[in-house]
């Protein structure tokens, strides 16, 4: 992970979680390099029972089911984010469709306000990335990837490497570039 | 820092800095150069209005569609597209402002994270729990191309089945007939497990199922609540009940189980469970003898009167009454002479009391003592069971047409279920009836065409249907199984493909009650989350593909709008009987049908006009002309076992979401102390409760409420817990039902068990 680019780091994560069908997942998978070898069946199986469903997944991807409330969406950290993104200028075209705190819309943001500060070198967004990292990502996420990962009987490798990617990805994140004072 | 908390929650929420950061934001070049993802620049920005932080609410009128006495209406308030809170509607008298425990937590169902959200395929088997997601179109694609190999292959489509019962009351959602209608001749499972046998008795004497306003019940002077239980399964029955009560009128319940009406009541009378036909042809005997009974009403309305007492001269002993039912004869005598005096009085009667083997029997002896009493016909009076006077709607969802040149089933047709009796033109082939009750015998048996594909909608087999070891091997036996559904459920775990269904929030639809007299809207108030389609685009899309791969193979609409389909429902008749020009006065909330009386004009549509003690349909149909008493079925092990719906659920709706496991976490047998203690049986002891046809693990409580002999469970289904009580009912039929519903209820209460502690 170490010599892949911070800004691709997000963005396959991002893909992973927004995958529709097994071959965008295993594209997305495939492209943070790890040595699993699985098929494009098993890897979605698998990820549907960490993430999707339909049976109640292992850990639902929602940050409200975190923050708020263990059974529902769409509630008051959605719509926290939802004000977030607007004030970021942002639309959302999936906007009371997708809930927009599920993980893969909120890796879609930061991706993209690490981009404008990557590739474009515009900061004007800079401050709220931080404070989306500080005070939301990081309330939720590590308990999301806890959760996930304590269901090790499942003992999936590849389930087990998205985790700890994402893990690492939050790690980073906040350590070296969030808040240093 | 490199940020600070304070600043930014002040641009978020505070209008003036909100402002002035947007405006900043359009000049920075920010939303020319986001890459796009999901999220899309903002092209619009609107930084001339100062952001007030505060988004105002729509509201929306809605219904709650569940198979629920009350069918209440609701009013929905929505905000930035996410419902926020519901309420009961105002307008209605009946609601009056407030739903259920069940109907509040409506936005947290909505918004349960257990919905089902994609359409999904499962791919190690049917419960292997692999599953995989699929496009709407592959899903399509897979249930059209198997369909028409079917068809091919079979020469029909009757290898097909539909099972869909009262998972949503929305007239709409006859569209899932209706997609069956227009593939071809079809299976179907026929009948209900709900309510048959009382409703084949309530036709056999007076040729229709047609109960009094239950507003009325507050100007009752004497009301019997017959194996009923409105305190937990009709709510908002109580208040005219309380208010008839505080008038002066007496309340009198009649159960085998002391429930949380009884503890309301003015009076508890516990009788032995199947005795309460019995029970009515005592009573009956009691007011004729003392010269109550209505001689006049009865000469001008009835048929058979003579007959009727005839044989209550020569048959009924009241000894024998008193000593089968286990109520003293003083008591007996002081009711029904109580109620005779009372006018108006009525009988409230339960659908439990007929999922006996003698039920229908027993709803025409109590329709036959409301009769004596002179209480029929009369406001505030009346024999109530339910009733359908309000759903005269178009079915224009359901009567799709056959495509041209489609063989069906040759044998006889008969009635296809209770709500939407829509006259059927005579043809050629008919489709194929199984009964709903014996699901999965019957699809195992089924021949020429064996079934090979299931359609389940509206229902979850597995929590409601019986024999569930015989339901996995039917269901394996299935080359596809399509469950359409809004969470996953035991059924679910069965299926090829699941379907996510919409919410009656997410969906036109309209709705009425089999018990009161409103009709409400049901207006789609937010948008379907993450792929969930309506019942309704599901059969469009189905059509669609169908239509693709071979012209003219399915009629259904291969687009709709439920909102254009739900106004296709209304016609002439519904606007007259509730007295409105338009559909869109409904957006004003719901409005009441025009007051009738049943039968108060003495007309009854029975074949001789008349209310009918002596009916000689039931004399060809169920071989006995008369109100007769039958014995119940004969004890096959040592306790009957009995098997009411909760107040927390509705059937198994409800029961999955997690705030009412909370309440309600895990599944009790009731049992009687004198029984537990013979069987050495302590509060909260797991005991095994078992019988030929299974057993089940779970704990005891101890209470009088249940008497001695029987034990007590409800019927549900527990999200984290393969309880389900029907593992213990094999499915003998009531004695009625097939008259007007095509196939018999079920004895489910006529169910015997052991039980030991383990
Ligand atoms: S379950 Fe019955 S009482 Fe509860 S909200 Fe629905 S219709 Fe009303």
């Amino acid at each position: 992970m170490q010599t892949t680019s911070r800004l691709d780091d997000v963005k396959h994560l991002r893909d992973i979680f927004n995958a529709q069908n097994s071959k965008e997942l295993k594209v997305a998978f495939d492209a943070l390099n790890s040595s699993i070898i699985i098929s494009e069946e098993d890897l979605e199986v698998q990820f549907n029972r960490y993430f999707v469903g339909p049976m109640e997944p292992i850990a639902d991807p929602f940050a409200s089911i975190y923050i708020d409330d263990p059974d529902v969406v769409m509630s008051k950290s959605t719509l926290h984010v939802r004000e977030l993104y607007e004030t970021m200028g942002f639309t959302n075209p999936l906007k009371n469709i997708i809930p927009d705190d599920h993980l893969g819309v909120e890796l879609d943001a930061y991706y993209q306000l690490l981009y404008l500060e990557e590739a474009k070198e515009i900061t004007y967004l800079r401050e709220l990335r931080h404070y989306f990292l500080h005070e939301h990502l990081s309330l939720w996420v590590p308990r999301f990837i806890a959760r996930a990962l304590e269901q090790s009987e499942h003992d999936s490798k590849a389930m087990i490497f998205i985790l700890l990617q994402l893990k690492s990805l939050l790690i980073r994140e906040t350590t070296t570039q969030g808040v240093t004072a | 820092m490199s940020y600070s908390k304070e600043n930014v929650e002040s641009i978020v929420n505070n209008g003036i800095s909100r402002r002035s950061f947007l405006k900043g934001l359009a000049a920075s070049g920010v939303l020319s150069s986001f890459p796009g993802g999901i999220l899309q620049a903002n092209e619009d920005l609107n930084t001339k209005i100062p952001y007030l932080g505060e988004k105002s609410y729509q509201t929306f009128r809605n219904a709650c569609p569940r198979n629920c006495y009350d069918t209440c209406s609701i009013k929905t308030y929505v905000k930035d597209g996410v419902m926020q809170f519901i309420e009961g509607a105002t307008e209605s008298t009946y609601t009056r402002g407030g739903c259920c425990v069940k109907g509040n937590s409506y936005v947290k169902r909505v918004y349960s994270a257990r919905r089902l959200k994609f359409p999904m395929m499962q791919v190690g088997g049917k419960g292997s729990g692999n599953w995989k997601r699929i496009s709407w179109d592959q899903a399509m694609d897979i249930i059209a191309k198997k369909l028409l190999e079917m068809k091919k292959e079979d020469g029909t489509l009757l290898g097909a089945a539909l099972t869909k019962y009262s998972g949503n009351f929305g007239i709409t959602h006859y569209g899932i007939e209706g997609m069956f209608n227009s593939i071809g001749y079809t299976t179907r499972l026929a009948g209900t497990p709900c309510w048959p046998a009382g409703i084949d008795a309530q036709n056999l004497d007076m040729g229709d199922m047609w109960c009094n306003d239950p507003e009325e019940m507050k100007d009752s002077k004497f009301i019997i609540l017959w194996g009923v239980n409105p305190a937990s399964n009709s709510v908002h029955s109580m208040k005219y009940i309380y208010e008839a009560k505080k008038k002066g009128a007496k309340v009198v319940v009649i159960d085998p189980v002391f429930t949380e009406a009884a503890s309301k009541a003015s009076q508890y009378i516990q009788i032995k469970t199947g005795t309460d036909g019995l029970l009515a042809l005592g009573m009956a005997k009691i007011i004729i003898d003392a010269n109550l009974h209505d001689q006049k009403w009865l000469d001008a309305n009835s048929k058979g009167y003579k007959e009727y007492k005839a044989y209550l001269d020569k048959e009924i002993k009241l000894d024998n009454v008193s000593k089968i039912t286990g109520i003293p004869l003083a008591m007996i005598k002081e009711l029904a002479l109580s109620f005779a005096k009372a006018k108006p009085a009525t009988i409230w009667m339960g659908y439990g009391m007929q999922r006996h083997t003698n039920g229908g029997s027993m709803i025409r002896a109590i329709d036959a003592f409301v009769a004596v009493s002179g209480n029929i016909g009369k406001y505030a009076g009346g024999a109530r069971y339910g009733h359908l006077s309000t759903w005269g709607f178009n079915y224009a969802a359901l009567s799709q047409p056959k495509p041209e040149g489609s063989v069906g089933y040759t044998g006889p047709e008969g009635a296809k279920g209770e709500f939407a009796q829509v006259g059927g033109e005579k043809a050629a082939y008919t489709d194929r009836f199984l009964n709903i009750n014996k699901t999965a015998r019957e699809l195992i048996n089924a021949k020429e065409p064996k079934v090979r594909l299931l359609w389940v909608a509206c229902k979850n087999v597995f929590a409601q249907d019986f024999d569930r070891n015989q339901l996995i091997r039917a269901f394996q036996q299935l080359d596809l199984v399509v469950v359409a559904d809004q969470f996953f459920n035991e059924t679910a775990k069965w299926a090829d493909i699941v379907l996510p269904v919409a919410t009656q929030f997410e969906e036109y639809d309209v709705n009425v009650s089999y018990w009161h007299y409103w009709l409400t809207l049901n207006e789609q108030a937010i948008k379907p989350l993450f792929e969930v389609k309506s019942d309704l685009e599901i059969a469009a899309m189905l059509s669609k593909r169908m239509n693709q791969l071979q012209p003219g193979s399915c009629t259904f609409p291969q687009s709709v709008d439920t909102k254009a389909m739900m106004v296709k429902e209304f016609n002439p008749g519904i606007y007259e009987q509730f007295g409105i020009k338009s559909w869109e006065e409904l957006k004003n909330g719901p409005v009441k049908a025009k007051a009738v009386i049943p039968y108060a004009d003495g007309k009854f549509k029975t074949p001789s006009g008349k209310f009918e003690f002596y009916s000689d349909k039931a004399l060809e149909l169920f071989g006995s002309a008369l109100p007769t008493y039958l014995e119940v079925r004969k004890p096959y092990d040592k306790f009957r076992m009995t098997s009411p719906h909760s107040r927390w659920s509705l059937h198994s709706q409800f029961q999955n979401l997690e705030w009412m496991e909370d309440v309600h976490p895990e599944p009790y047998v009731y049992i009687n102390p004198e029984d537990a203690e013979a069987k050495m049986v302590k509060e909260g002891d797991t005991v095994a409760v078992f019988n030929k046809q299974g057993l089940l693990r779970l704990k005891a409580k101890l209470t009088d409420n249940v008497q001695a002999g029987t034990v007590l469970m409800y019927e549900q289904w527990y999200n984290n817990n393969i309880y389900n009580v029907n593992e213990l009912v094999d499915d003998t039929s009531s004695d009625m039902g097939a008259f007007k519903t095509g196939a018999p209820g079920v004895a489910l209460h006529d169910t015997f068990v052991n039980f030991r502690k383990l």
